[in-house]
């Protein structure tokens, strides 16, 4: 039996403050019993060197550990003045009233636990309780932030500040997903998953440590080249004449995709991602789009055709630089309304966080791709026969169009119109989980971090996926919509995990593909169960 | 006299530190949107399923439909009945409610003593209506003292047993319920030993409204349990908004200010005025990426390239 940790143990000197044992994490039902004895893989000192893997031999961030007793002093020092500075409004304005808020009145009545998917499929490992990091860091502020901090810390609740300690804390603001499940139950309104992030957000800010994924090859690669995938503006531009040609092919009339039309009265922008690896996704949008007959163009601006904004994860600085570049976009091609493709963080980062960054002519409207299509669905002026989707079909919903923005029901009338055998997951909407790909950890996948995620983070989703087609027979092949890239390729990513395209012919993909696969006089289906897309 | 001088104290520093927190929240620049739904300031159709006004095509064209009805409704059985930890986690409930509500009810019994008191102060003739109000204290004393006692017991006991509350509690957790129960066994103690009818108590509000001068104030002092009473009680109110337990009343703002704050930023609007004034601050964040040592502004480095690129 294990002794559990409490808070104060984040500053113990051992190699590994947690480890999942075998057989620990929630178990999973036939035929995936043998995929109950897995963990994730123990990294090798060999494979990562200097890297600090003492919280729980996963790595998302990969902090290099200080060479000397010196540069361990001067970290604490950087950690110390970052979090003085979460306190400040000209550094923090942004989120100074809800960290304040929920660092002050937590009761630390473990409400929140029960709520949190990490923390319950991890075999309730202490440290991912969300309540665990939140603790750490409210101890370590009123210690050594407020005056007198030192003096009162054996009433307050004593905690070391050494680096292990600051270390497991950045990696450990990394094993939540920022679903906010817990806030939502919290009955004083306390928000552990804000706290995550004001950690991610010290960290990056004045210290410069985060991900690779989000920082480097995220918001300063999209900034740079113009996609976090790395894709170019005139690569994207090759994507999707591709796509149109593709398009043409299903349809059997031609695809115009409108590039830079300036009056135009959508700017639609999609997550990168989508051009790369799911074409079906933008094609079907412009098939969609032209039918309704909509003014709209894509924008081949640096930026400008990728909606991601990584930012929102870890950065309110590149949070901010993205969101004001996709306004700017909007602003110069002098269109009415951004709608944004489906990509859950960019839904919540443009439309609803970027709301109080936005001002003058930058605040250009903003709206949900799901909210468009529904109005084109509802419209009446489009034929659709919704025999084409006679397969099951479950709804993931993506936390930041949920619980986050409050658009859960236009997704639903178009699954109802236009999908005969849609079922909801059990819980939906706004009191649903994660995919496990939250907060960025869809594209993290360094060291054992993507294992870490299919066996942990993402295990809940899996199991509530198999409980909507569990009455299917195992041969039917069923149909998972995602209208989330994030949440996509997280559920991609649990399908070949755990090997469930084979055991249970389960399929993933997007609102808009459903919508169109039903779209009278198409000719041919644009969604295929495991054989070739239609196109290729 | 000392009594009073203490009360009077203590309500000084009561008022003090609830003005501080409410004046430091009211004050707070505008945070960016932070909101989690459902949102009860939504209407009735939107609220049932957590819906929102961007469910709405071209919802900035509209006017915004928003109710405090719903808010209030959800939030009298919040406050009240603490229905959200009834849902969510029952077990503790059993023992959080009695609690708090002998710490609600001890207020209503304050100020129903207090009613009473400036009815006499004001010369009213103890008529019926003071008499409904005499009754009713005594009612809300009884059942909060023993609702009290029921509840902070039960809370000490759960933070003992209870593994998961036990590891996360401080010193200072245990020191704000033993105080809560000692307060409620020595109010228990003196109403049921020396003043069953709260008399006395209404007596030592009267003299608190008259600094001691009215007749018949109560003399405090006259019992131990009494004397201790009034001293805890003084200390404790002192001493709730200074600690976590001000999430009482500091809840409206994680509520009002946050989880339901999705007011738009329209052109032109309150909200927009403050967020150019948010964005003249100047940050002294040290990463390389944002490192402007407070010379530039947060619209000036949202439209500018981080160092890496340049």
């Amino acid at each position: 039996m294990k002794k559990p940790l409490k808070p104060s143990d984040i500053s113990k000197k051992s190699d590994c403050l947690c480890r999942i044992e075998e057989g620990e994490l929630a178990p999973l039902p036939p035929p995936y019993e043998d995929f109950n004895q897995n963990i994730p893989t123990p990294l090798k000192a060999e494979k990562t060197g200097n890297i600090e893997t003492s919280l729980d031999n996963t790595v998302a961030i990969g902090i290099p550990r200080p060479a000397s007793k010196e540069e361990e002093e001067a970290l604490i020092k950087q950690f110390l003045s970052g979090l003085q500075k979460l306190f400040e409004k000209e550094n923090n304005w942004t989120f100074l009233q809800p960290l304040l808020l929920s660092l002050e009145h937590c009761a630390r009545c473990q409400t929140c636990s029960e709520a949190c998917p990490v923390f319950e499929m991890s075999g309730r490992q202490e440290i991912y309780r969300p309540i665990f990091r939140s603790e750490v860091l409210r101890r370590i502020y009123k210690k050594y932030i407020k005056p007198g901090g030192k003096l009162t810390a054996k009433f307050t609740g004593d905690i070391d500040l050494n680096w292990e300690a600051i270390a497991r804390l950045a990696e450990l603001s990394y094993r939540c997903t920022l679903c906010r499940r817990c806030a939502s139950v919290c009955p004083i309104g306390v928000d552990n998953g804000l706290i995550a992030r004001e950690i991610r957000k010290l960290f990056s800010q004045e210290m410069g440590i985060a991900p690779k994924e989000l920082h480097d090859m995220g918001t300063i690669q999209h900034l740079k080249t113009g996609s976090s995938t790395g894709m170019t503006a005139a690569a994207a531009k090759d994507s999707v004449e591709f796509i149109q040609e593709e398009m043409e092919e299903i349809t059997g009339y031609e695809v115009e995709i409108p590039w830079d039309v300036e009056g135009a009265d959508i700017l639609l922008i999609h997550n990168a991602g989508e051009i790369l690896s799911w074409p079906e996704n933008v094609g079907a949008f412009a098939i969609i789009f032209q039918a309704a007959g909509l003014s709209w163009t894509l924008s081949s601006e640096t930026a400008g055709y990728d909606v991601v904004n990584y930012g929102i994860w870890y950065d309110d600085v590149q949070l901010s630089r993205v969101a004001v570049r996709h306004a700017d976009i909007a602003r110069r091609l002098k269109v009415k309304k951004i709608v944004i493709g489906e990509c859950g963080h960019a839904h919540k980062a443009l439309t609803v966080i970027a709301d109080r960054l936005l001002t003058g002519d930058l605040n250009i409207p903003r709206e949900s791709a799901m909210v468009t299509l529904e109005n084109i669905v509802m419209s009446g002026k489009l034929k659709f026969d919704p025999q084409k989707n006679d397969f099951p079909v479950t709804l993931h919903d993506p936390c930041n169009v949920v619980r986050s923005m409050g658009i859960v029901e236009p997704q639903r009338r178009i699954l109802k119109k236009l999908a005969p055998r849609f079922r909801e997951m059990t819980p939906h909407g706004v009191d649903n989980y994660c995919c496990g790909g939250g907060s960025g950890f869809a594209i993290m996948s360094r060291y054992n971090f993507a294992e870490w995620r299919n066996l942990v983070s993402s295990r809940k989703k899996f199991l509530q996926i198999l409980k909507a087609f569990e009455n299917e027979s195992p041969e039917t092949p069923k149909y998972v919509c995602a209208p989330c890239s994030n949440c996509k390729g997280t559920i991609r990513d649990i399908i070949h995990y755990y090997r469930a395209e084979e055991r249970s012919r389960l399929y993933y993909g997007g609102l808009v593909e459903l919508t169109v696969n039903a779209l009278a006089g198409m000719k041919k289906p644009i969604i295929n169960f495991g054989d070739k897309p239609s196109w290729e | 006299m000392g009594y009073y001088i203490l009360t009077y104290l203590c309500l000084a520093v009561f008022i003090t530190a609830v003005g501080r927190l409410m004046y430091r929240h009211l004050t707070i620049p505008v945070h960016l949107r932070w909101e989690i739904y459902p949102v009860q300031g939504e209407p009735a159709d939107k609220v049932s399923y957590g819906g929102s006004y961007m469910e709405e095509m071209n919802w900035w064209e509209k006017k915004r439909k928003s109710s405090r009805v719903n808010e209030i409704f959800y939030m009298a059985p919040e406050i009240l009945l603490m229905r959200g930890l009834w849902k969510e986690n029952k077990r503790l409930w059993q023992m959080s409610f009695p609690l708090h509500l002998g710490l609600y009810l001890m207020l209503a019994t304050f100020l129903l003593l207090s009613i009473s008191s400036v009815s006499t102060l004001c010369g009213f003739a103890e008529d019926g209506g003071i008499m409904i109000v005499n009754g009713l204290s005594v009612a809300t004393g009884w059942i909060g003292l023993i609702a009290g006692v029921i509840g902070s017991t039960g809370m000490l006991y759960k933070r003992l047993a209870d593994r998961e509350l036990r590891d996360y509690s401080t010193f200072a957790d245990y020191f704000n319920i033993v105080f809560i129960l000692i307060f409620f066994l020595c109010a228990f103690v003196a109403a049921s030993t020396v003043d069953p009818l709260f008399n006395a108590s209404r007596d030592y509000v009267l003299g608190l409204f008259s600094a001691g001068r009215a007749v018949p104030a109560y003399v405090p002092g006259r019992s131990l349990p009494g004397a201790l009473t009034i001293i805890l009680a003084s200390l404790l109110t002192a001493y709730i908004p200074l600690t976590h337990l001000s999430h009482m009343f500091m809840k409206f703002f994680l509520y009002h200010r946050v989880k339901w704050d999705d007011t738009p930023n329209r052109p032109g609007s309150p909200i927009e005025t403050a967020v150019k004034k948010n964005l003249e601050y100047r940050p002294t964040w040290k990463a390389r990426h944002v490192d402007t040592d407070g010379k530039l502004s947060w619209r000036e480095i949202a439209s500018s390239a981080p160092k890496e690129m340049k």
